[in-house]
């Protein structure tokens, strides 16, 4: 998983109807210097995310500005599976997916180091 | 796997269901020489490390392996969990 922002929001009209009714999202990676800036240059503030975007799948109706975390892989599909079709195979084609809006991130100053 | 150093953990109750009650750690991914890399994970914790720990964190279905062993650990949402805290590297 990771730790990022959403920053925008992704439509589409053509695509498989297992993903029909699903909210795609392009979310930001928190890289270390952004929520631990004095590990990688000293001095630095807090910053926004920085790393590359990230499209995924949302169930939890997060939205822009919102801290989420985001699995990857099978356990994406688990997630958004349980909330479109409880029981069933997970077998809709997607690959990330919001798995928890965030309410606190605790960073350890020293471990930052 | 990939090895990091522990640098905080990470709270929230809007969740899928499958991360309820497990603890959610921020790893901060090391280079060859032990170095912070910048990339950053969030790895589920079973076995209690804490914040300034070197541990390597496992992907995947080897991810899942360390909650439940496998086969039939396939309905687990977890891509990265803590796999080792790690003593010595060389």
């Amino acid at each position: 998983m990771f730790l990022g922002r959403v920053a925008g929001t992704v439509w589409s009209t053509v695509k498989w109807p297992q993903t029909k009714g699903l909210k795609l999202l392009l979310v930001r990676p928190y890289r270390l210097g952004d929520v631990a800036p004095g590990a990688v240059r000293p001095g630095a503030e807090a910053s926004e995310p920085t790393d590359d975007l990230v499209v995924c799948a949302d169930t939890l109706d997060a939205g822009p500005g919102d801290d989420v975390l985001v699995a990857f892989g099978h356990a994406a599909r688990v997630a958004v599976s349980e909330k479109l079709a409880p029981g069933a195979k997970p077998d809709v084609p997607i690959d990330a997916a919001v798995v928890a809006v965030v309410d606190r991130v605790e960073i350890d100053g020293e471990a930052g180091r | 796997m990939i090895r990091g150093k522990v640098v905080g953990q990470v709270w929230a109750t809007r969740k899928a269901r499958g991360l309820d009650g497990q603890k959610l750690l921020l790893v901060a991914a090391q280079d060859a020489q032990g170095a912070p890399n910048g990339r950053l994970i969030v790895a589920v914790d079973v076995l209690d490390a804490h914040s300034g720990e070197d541990v390597t964190v496992a992907f995947g279905s080897g991810a899942r392996n360390v909650l439940r062993p496998g086969p039939e650990n396939r309905d687990l949402l977890c891509d990265a969990a803590v796999a080792a805290i790690v003593e010595g590297a060389g």
